[in-house]
């Protein structure tokens, strides 16, 4: 299968992305060649099975979004039907996106209420977010469940450089105990690779932008990378010889550990091998990112384009992203909220302080919002936009942050999936856990023999 | 009286019992009646407050229920249990409960405790950024590249906590071959190379003030004085502005670099000595600043113009370049041997006002390489640090030479003797590098080096045990193993070569109190300080703690107008500007005028300069106590605090001058002193917004007490439901929590909470001392649900030492002890952290005795014996490591 060179169509792209493409890096950034887009597996790809690739043969990516805190309910559910809808003013900058946004209601997680184990609910919002199992109460001994990201990149990562990306804007991190007696490592992670491992999450712009494309200046930035391989290649069989004589001398708990090093020399393994395999890196003509900027709608943004970024070289095809970890306590003096979010969420019913929970709600949905606008306005390589073939769920592991519920739990499902998600709509799954919705999105990829995760029941049958 | 526990030994215990359910009559008999007098009204009998039930267990293996246990040990203690109100447990009652406890229910044995597991430990950031610089003599900034540790505890050095993503893994390989490119010499000879920092500059030129005031103004009459900081006089909106003359900052020293406004024409000159004529190049290293200030527009821009011996090489215009961006000129020239000027000059250009962004250009170095003439190159930098001795030229003392240097640095990275096969495998893959077209022995030590950091060795700190010895229940840790212990806990780092030396000859563990002295005495003591301070107060997150000082000043100053102003911006912000009614257009732009107008007044800030300031208060309390031993009552009740000018003006302490923080000795009555009056304290467990008190009360529950509340629940009630709105509105923040408090499910813990909190009302948010809040005088007295009261801070603190001395120490020992081990404590450590608060206790808080204690306990000494024993032979012939 051939897709059509035409130059309008370059030119197009190349305006759009001059206008739209990672403002926050200050300039454009100009789109390689299309047909080095378009990686030679690809092709073959179109003819195996179907396996993270749209009808086209483009690719099919997934992104998760977390938000923290919750919603205010009572702003953010559209009121009206299905599809005659009329938003409410949490979601209200939404309103350009609509045909490309389910609002998807009655999803709980019931494994993030309090069950035996008390309080935490923050915690477990994040936590058990992507992975939808009960998670083991313990400063120490952490035990979480393989998150839903992971289960694809599993199946569908050896199509990309990287099989999964982790991205955050939690820039620091409080020191000493996190939510009721659960480990930190529940609050600031929502990818799990294990139950055991989480995928720690990347929160500087720059070290993830390096990590993708290479570091310097645009031109030295694939050399740089191919150097970075030969340097990693060189010392991969010491190491692992390394890791052989110390893994003879440890007992069970600390062989664990270690299995944790060697996953990771075994990613890197496979990376050097689809190195050799996809040829050299893309390098956009930008500058690398300087850092964490200073204010936090630069930085969401720019994280945002990041993923783009990402996306759009087919660098990856499973993102996540956490915008703030659950229990937040960031205040938004940009729209002048001065309070802490998390101190706000417990507004008691004041209705002042609702409404600036409520306002910090939306404040997450404008961004959400211009960055699905900038994934329409970048082209694909199959000519569709590049949200089109993109399938992101963006939403929060507590429900109303002020009573810490898990049930109809705030989700947008946006994107087109490749033409399989019909937007446009808002449905109601009339309480059902959102665990179900995760088996659906794996089909969707193709991924094969995932008949159950976390507590999910069945498949939804609406998406 | 309890009898004596059978010997500990987990898997044999059942076995040597005969008699049927003998710990369950026991109970019955010894312990049923206390229980039944102070507990059962409402955990037995039927009664199940808090899901709490201490009757009906019908078998020994039901009574052992660590975790219940536990929390009955520790609530009765603490005396939190049974209520100070409903009845009174004796001290010999709670003796004996704690005994029965620890021998009956936990089983344990007090001659033989249990080590505890502790899991291979991962470096943590710090720890891996400390080993590298004690290492290689190289500054690795891991908190920049590495992500965040997962904590457990409170702590980040948790071994079960620290796992490695696949991120970590490749940032670990990577960070491996960065550190070993930039250190490690790969070549014998190199051109030579001379850095000219920035520093060393001098300035020959800066233009007089008086042509840079803006237009129309009378003329300051300073005239060329190197540093121009004129005043700055707030112009407001309906007077006329007297002449401003503008901040105009002299070429200023930056560590090694050289800071260069934008905003002030200056010419900085070097003079560069070269002996030998040839071929030179010349790096010009600069780098864009700026100050952050939020909704500024910066006019300025500049030239800087760049002359190499008087001829114009760059003539470039920088405008707001954004932070952190560097550049770099390079120039290559054919110099005769003599004298060549290097010179940078700054023309600022646009209109002449002051700027709050402070832009400049940061002039790092200028880099003169050469000459290029083979004959004249020289030996690189650092390069008899790694290459000792000249490389020999025959390939078996190569060889010999190569495993010579591995060996070493394989011993000193993975801090005990390296075995043969590994070394085997260095020494092959250096000589294989250096076979390679262009390779050198040099680059092929290198390589292996790089292997070396990136292994799994290096990052984990592996630990072998000695052989068991007859009855040992548990092995000790062998003597290298020890060191690490000794130096990831004290220091944050791996052993020096003493340490080595000792564990070496296998006579560390018989110079332990030598060792430990020697090690606190040493700076390095100082990441102890700062990392268990920056985490058992989280002294850390002053960095980050967002305040906002406008809140904060108009809780203390309420101005109606403004209030009224900012809820007018807040509420018309979010409407976009054409859809305002003209009406809400003219209230958004009076509203913006008015807070405008109110954000000039001078008010107090938590500058970066003050929080470093609180920072330092916090780590040089710790330290002084820990130095100087005196008692560790004093981190809670002390007559000195440390400071310097800035923190003693923000919290209102009469003559201390100047920028370096000292001790200071208190006025009477100050209400400062001791770790819960520091400003990091008080800013961390605070709101953006305001204080609060239960954050505080957390606090001091948690980190002084040692008894932590339970969670909040959700759903908290409104408050409306007990009082009007208007009441509400009336009330001080104490007396909203009196209100919510009346509700029974709240009020267990927040009894306990926010009389501590209270007491810490007089402090806001920023740490300043206060009267008022919201128009109401501060009332920080009350009663702790113990039943002692206390008029102001000064006196709970007092209330905290003495009554509550007990549950401080263990307190103490369960976080100093947490740190040491890198575990979370369980049941089984409860004979461990016992003798060490009655050590602690009899020293009278002596930190040498808790921290002596604690290095010599059982589970610092020893590991569990979880595997079959280790046999000697295992451990490789020892090398010495160098220095």
């Amino acid at each position: 299968m051939k897709f059509p060179r035409d130059p309008a169509v370059e030119k197009h792209i190349a305006n759009m992305s001059r206008r739209h493409f990672l403002r926050g890096l200050g300039a454009c950034i100009a789109l390689p060649a299309l047909n080095s887009l378009l990686p030679a597996r690809m092709l073959a790809a179109a003819t195996a099975a179907q396996l993270a690739t749209t009808a086209t043969g483009a690719p099919l990516r997934t992104a998760f979004v977390f938000f923290p805190n919750g919603a205010i309910p009572s702003r953010w559910w559209p009121t009206g039907g299905t599809a005659d809808f009329a938003l409410h003013d949490t979601l209200a900058p939404l309103e350009g996106m609509r045909k490309n946004i389910q609002i998807l209601g009655g999803l709980e997680h019931a494994n993030a209420t309090a069950g035996n184990d008390g309080g935490g609910d923050h915690a477990r919002g994040n936590s058990v977010f992507l992975t939808g199992v009960r998670i083991n109460k313990s400063a120490t001994d952490v035990r979480a469940g393989i998150s839903i990201d992971q289960v694809i990149a599993n199946q569908v990562g050896h199509l990309t450089r990287f099989p999964s990306l982790e991205l955050t804007c939690d820039s620091h991190r409080k020191s000493s105990d996190c939510d009721s007696g659960y480990s930190c490592a529940y609050q600031y992670n929502v990818s799990w690779q294990s139950p055991t491992t989480p995928m720690t999450p990347e929160n500087n712009p720059r070290l993830v932008f390096e990590r993708l494309f290479g570091a310097g200046a645009h031109g030295e930035r694939a050399a740089q990378a191919q150097q970075r391989m030969r340097d990693r290649r060189s010392i991969l069989d010491s190491v692992m010889d390394d890791a052989r004589i110390m893994n003879k001398r440890l007992d069970k708990n600390d062989q664990a550990k270690l299995d944790q090093y060697l996953t990771g020399v075994r990613e890197i393994e496979a990376r050097i091998e689809k190195a050799e395999r996809f040829g050299p890196n893309v390098d956009p003509d930008e500058p690398t990112p300087a850092g964490i900027p200073a204010t936090q709608a630069e930085y969401v943004e720019l994280m945002y384009d990041m993923m783009l970024i990402a996306f759009k070289t087919d660098s990856t095809r499973v993102a996540t992203f956490v915008l703030g970890h659950d229990g937040d306590n960031r205040s938004f003096s940009e729209i002048g909220i001065t309070e802490g979010h998390h101190d706000l969420s417990h507004h008691q019913n004041n209705p002042e302080r609702v409404d600036k929970v409520a306002q910090i709600d939306r404040w997450y949905v404008e961004q959400f919002s211009k960055f699905l606008t900038r994934m329409d306005n970048t082209m694909d390589v199959d000519g569709h936009s590049l949200l089109h073939n993109t399938r992101i769920l963006y939403g929060s592991g507590n429900a109303d942050g002020n009573r810490h519920t898990h049930d109809n739990l705030p989700l947008i499902l946006a994107g087109g999936g490749g033409g399989q998600l019909t937007g446009g709509r808002y449905v109601d799954h009339g309480g059902q856990p959102l665990s179900n919705l995760f088996l659906n999105m794996a089909d969707q990829v193709g991924v094969s023999g995932l008949e159950r995760f976390g507590d999910s029941t069945k498949r939804l049958t609406d998406v | 009286m309890p009898r004596v526990a059978p010997i500990f030994l987990a898997f044999a215990v059942p076995a040597f019992l005969g008699a049927a359910e003998p710990a369950l009559s026991d109970f019955t008999r010894e312990i049923q009646p206390i229980l039944q007098e102070h507990c059962y009204d409402c955990h037995g009998e039927g009664n199940r407050k808090g899901g709490i039930t201490l009757d009906g267990f019908k078998s020994d293996a039901e009574l052992r229920d660590h975790k219940l246990w536990l929390r009955v040990l520790k609530n009765t203690r603490s005396h939190i249990m049974p209520p100070a109100d409903e009845s009174v447990l004796e001290e010999a009652d709670i003796e004996k409960l704690a005994n029965w406890i620890k021998r009956d229910a936990f089983q344990l044995d007090p001659a033989n405790p249990d080590p505890g597991r502790v899991t291979v430990r991962r470096l943590n950031r710090v720890e891996y950024r400390n080993t590298i610089r004690d290492l290689m003599g190289v500054k690795f900034d891991t908190l920049a590249e590495f992500p965040a540790d997962d904590t457990g505890h409170g702590f980040d050095n948790i071994s079960d906590v620290l796992t490695i993503s696949p991120m970590l893994l490749e940032k670990y390989l990577d960070a491996a071959q960065t550190i070993v490119t930039g250190a490690v010499p790969t070549r014998p000879r190199v051109v030579a190379e001379q850095p000219v920092l920035g520093r060393m500059f001098a300035t020959t030129r800066i233009e007089s003030p008086v042509t840079l005031v803006a237009d129309g103004g009378s003329v300051s009459n300073e005239t060329s004085k190197p540093a121009v900081a004129a005043a700055v006089p707030t112009p407001t909106d309906d007077t006329p502005a007297p002449a401003p003359t503008f901040l105009r900052p002299a070429p200023a020293k930056e560590g090694n670099a050289l800071d260069l406004s934008y905003y002030t024409p200056a010419t900085v000159e070097y003079i560069q000595h070269v002996a030998l004529d040839g071929k030179y190049q010349v790096v010009a290293d600069l780098g864009a600043v700026e100050k952050y200030v939020d909704d500024q527009f910066d006019y300025n821009r500049c030239r800087m113009i760049f002359t190499i011996d008087g001829e114009v090489v760059v003539d470039q215009e920088f405008v707001r370049e954004g932070e952190n961006k560097t550049y770099k000129f390079t120039f290559d020239r054919q110099w005769q041997a003599g004298e060549h000027k290097l010179a940078f000059e700054i023309r600022p250009i646009g209109p002449d006002r002051d700027q709050k962004r402070l832009l400049r250009l940061r002039l790092n170095q200028v880099v003169v390489r050469g000459p290029f003439d083979q004959r004249h190159w020289v030996q690189p930098k650092d390069y008899e640090k790694y290459f000792p001795k000249p490389v020999p030229s025959s390939a078996g003392a190569r060889e010999k030479y190569a495993r010579e240097l591995l060996t070493n640095f394989a011993t000193r990275a993975y801090r005990r003797p390296v075995d043969q096969p590994t070394v085997d495998r260095l020494v092959k893959m250096a000589q294989g590098i250096a076979a390679q077209p262009g390779g050198t022995f040099e680059a092929g030590v290198a390589q292996a080096m790089v292997a070396v950091l990136a292994s799994p060795r290096f990052i984990f700190r592996e630990e072998e045990v000695l052989p068991l010895r007859p009855g040992q229940a548990n092995p000790l840790v062998d003597e290298y193993a020890l060191a690490s212990r000794l130096s990831y806990f004290l220091w944050s780092s791996m052993p020096d070569a003493e340490l080595f030396r000792l564990a070496n000859e296998g006579r560390l563990r018989a110079n332990l109190t030598t060792q430990l002295g020697r090690m606190l005495a040493d700076p390095k003591s100082a990441e102890f300080v700062s990392n268990f301070t920056g985490q058992w107060l989280q002294a850390r997150d002053i960095d980050s703690v967002q305040i906002n000082p406008f809140a904060v000043f108009l809780r203390e100053h309420p101005d109606p107008e403004i209030e009224h102003a900012l809820e007018s911006f807040r509420r018309l912000n979010v409407v976009a500007e054409d859809k305002r009614t003209p009406a809400e257009q003219k209230e958004f732009e009076e509203a913006r005028t008015i807070f405008r107008k109110s954000f000039r007044t001078p008010r107090p800030q938590l500058t970066g300069a003050l929080r470093d300031a609180m920072q330092h208060e916090s780590e040089m309390a710790f330290a002084y106590v820990l130095k100087e031993d005196r008692s560790l009552l004093e981190l809670i009740d002390a007559k000195y605090t440390f400071l310097n000018e800035d923190l003693a003006k923000h919290y209102g302490i009469p003559d201390v001058t100047g920028k370096e923080m000292r001790l200071v000795q208190l006025p009477p009555d100050s209400p400062r002193g001791g770790v819960l009056t520091q400003g990091t304290v008080l800013a961390v467990t605070s709101n953006p917004t305001r204080t609060s008190p239960v954050k505080r009360g957390v606090f001091i529950l948690n980190s002084i007490l040692g008894t932590p509340p339970a969670p909040p629940p959700p759903n908290i009630p409104p408050l409306e439901e007990a009082a009007s709105k208007e009441e509400l509105a009336k009330m001080s923040l104490r007396d909203t929590l009196a209100l919510h408090a009346k509700n029974p499910m709240c009020r267990s813990c927040h009894n306990r909470m926010d009389p501590l909190g209270l007491a810490l009302e007089n402090f806001n948010a920023l740490g300043q001392w206060r009267e008022m809040d919201m128009n109401q005088p501060v009332q920080a007295s009350g009663e702790l649900i113990t039943g002692e009261k206390f008029a102001n801070i000064q006196e709970l603190k007092r209330v905290l030492v003495t009554s509550h001395r007990r549950d401080y120490y263990y307190c103490m020992v369960d976080k100093l002890l947490t740190y040491a081990l890198g575990r979370g404590l369980d049941y089984t450590d409860t004979d461990t952290v016992d003798q060490l608060v009655a050590k602690l206790e009899a020293a009278g808080g002596r930190p040498s005795v808790l921290l002596q204690g604690i290095v010599e306990s059982v589970p610092f000494q020893q590991r569990r014996a979880a595997r079959a024993v280790q046999t000697a032979s295992e451990t490789a012939a020892p090398a010495l490591p160098n220095g």
